[in-house]
């Protein structure tokens, strides 16, 4: 039997095996659920190799966290996998920071076609530029809307 | 051409433009009224009655639920999180408790986990119900309409006497939930869910099987299998393109792994697959209500857990009747999270509208949009 952690770390190793010095972080958070923080100008490296030869094929979603307190925001990308069975359970976040004032990343439509009404969702929510996106427009906003993103931590909430 | 250039979010008076003399196309304007749309707005460019591109542009129901969720504590949230769907409302309470009991590391008992699913898969039935009987009127399927409509009832009733509320029941909280079965409910759902399984053979007579439907939905709007998994499609629309993907199966949560069901797919990706798909779920979950009846444990319903996000980071998912919804949760110790992402089936299914429509002609714009089951206040949230 192996350890329950297994296939977890097994993804991980591989994956600082191959981007030694583009892997900034990574580790498991508790079973099927495993963190990859990459540096952001790589990324789009490393997403291919994780769609290509580990498998995940199927993108959730993206996320965006404004960490005001550190000037930063966290890109995370959720990943799944269908090709391979034994690892569809786990769902790999691939996580870039990016700095506050200048709020630019590169968008990773071209990787998982899927994951473009996300990014479009944090660039009205937040405000993050996606390079390469082939429409950065607003989505849920309404066109009129002139404010500032507002999902960012200063927005505060009117009862808050 | 300028028409096709226009940015798909102008203003609806501008998209729906002159059309230069000699243009090949035209654009058109559907919804954000309830035109067999939904509370969105789609922008269909045709060539003749043939759609060459449909662009959705969701967001007239948008509430900004995700920032609301970050003033309140995770109990008080509870109501808010379930208005996204309030048809397939305990699915999404269920992913929001999992995320909250993930960080905490709270383990509900057997028989709350055995009435969470009781819940979910009632739930599953009550909406694909409804979108049977939405369906039943974009085809100007009077029967279709009422009949689904009507049988919901048989679920709401069970689900009132189970929860107290007929649609938004706030049942699940982190560590269990809140009430036991009443008295008599397992003889009420057993002749129910017998009843409600011969009146779907019902249906397939007089909807599934008639031409008013099949012609108007076999071999319409096809979505590939690839197009599917790279689009991030899940749920029934992801089954209706032959994968076999479900998380009660493939990441199983509460009581789904002693569970016996079948995960049904369809190989064709078009309409009528999605449709059927629905069709098998709803047969699935009867039989899985009555098993979880049958197998229910005894034993206590809850275990107290308190009202704090610890520190660390959560990803919960559940299978929901549009497919897999999903809370990114972060938390800082206090009794709201930092941040809760919020993602559901509809929004991930949003991508797979325009792959369907294109190339479909106008008069099968209905029957293949509504075949992917999108429901616009759960993808705005």
């Amino acid at each position: 039997m192996s350890l329950p952690q297994q296939r977890e770390e097994n993804l991980i190793g591989i994956l600082k095996e191959n981007f030694p010095n583009d892997i900034k972080g990574a580790r498991t958070i508790r079973r099927s659920r495993a963190d990859v923080i990459v540096a952001p100008e790589k990324i789009v490296d490393i997403a291919t190799f994780i769609r290509d030869k580990l498998g995940f094929d199927h993108p959730i979603g993206v996320s965006a966290v404004d960490y005001n307190r550190e000037s930063r925001f966290e890109i995370i990308y959720h990943l799944s996998s269908i090709k391979n069975r034994e690892q569809r359970d786990i769902v790999l976040n691939l996580k870039e920071s990016i700095p506050r004032n200048t709020a630019k990343a590169t968008s990773l439509v071209n990787v998982w076609p899927g994951v473009e009404n996300f990014e479009r969702e944090s660039y009205e929510m937040f405000g993050i530029q996606f390079d390469g996106h082939p429409r950065l427009e607003k989505l849920f906003l309404n066109d009129n809307w002139d404010g500032p993103p507002p999902m960012r931590k200063e927005i505060r909430f009117p009862t808050d | 051409m300028t028409t096709t250039e226009k940015p798909a979010t102008s203003s609806a008076l501008e998209t729906v433009t002159q059309e230069e003399p000699g243009s090949q196309t035209m654009t058109l304007s559907v919804g954000p009224q309830h035109s067999g749309s939904g509370h969105m707005r789609l922008i269909v460019e045709l060539d003749g009655d043939i759609i060459i591109n449909a662009q959705p542009d969701p967001g007239y129901v948008h509430r900004g639920i995700e920032k609301i969720i970050e003033v309140r504590n995770i109990i008080r949230s509870i109501p808010v999180i379930e208005r996204p769907s309030i048809i397939d409302a305990s699915n999404l309470n269920h992913a929001w408790v999992r995320a909250i009991e993930e960080l905490q590391g709270v383990e509900t008992p057997a028989r709350g986990q055995y009435l969470r699913c009781l819940l979910n898969e009632m739930n599953r039935i009550m909406s694909h119900l409804y979108w049977l009987s939405i369906y039943g009127v974009f085809l100007g399927h009077t029967t279709m309409f009422m009949w689904p409509l009507g049988d919901r009832e048989l679920f709401i009733d069970l689900a009132e006497s189970l929860t107290g509320a007929r649609i938004t029941y706030s049942y699940l909280v982190p560590g269990g939930v809140r009430r036991d079965l009443p008295p008599g409910f397992t003889e009420e759902a057993i002749k129910r869910t017998e009843y409600f399984e011969k009146r779907l053979d019902e249906y397939e007579n007089i909807f599934f099987e008639n031409p008013l439907f099949t012609s108007r939905a076999k071999g319409v709007g096809v979505l590939s299998k690839e197009k599917a998994i790279e689009l991030g499609c899940t749920g029934p629309t992801l089954r209706g393109s032959g994968v076999d993907v479900d998380l009660r199966k493939d990441d199983p949560y509460a009581a789904y792994g002693e569970l016996d069901f079948k995960v049904h797919t369809r190989p064709d990706g078009d309409s009528y697959s999605r449709a059927m798909v629905h069709m098998d779920e709803m047969r699935e979950s009867s039989q899985l209500i009555r098993q979880i009846l049958k197998k229910l444990p005894s034993g206590p319903i809850r275990r107290k857990a308190p009202i704090v996000v610890p520190r660390g980071e959560a990803y919960g998912r559940v299978e929901s009747a549009r497919g897999e919804c999903s809370f990114y949760m972060v938390g800082e110790g206090g009794d709201k999270p930092y941040r809760a992402r919020f993602i559901t089936g509809s929004y991930r299914n949003l991508a797979a509208i325009p792959a369907v429509l294109k190339g479909v002609r106008l008069a099968d714009m209905p029957t293949s949009w509504w075949s992917i089951d999108y429901w616009p206040v759960e993808a705005d949230r």
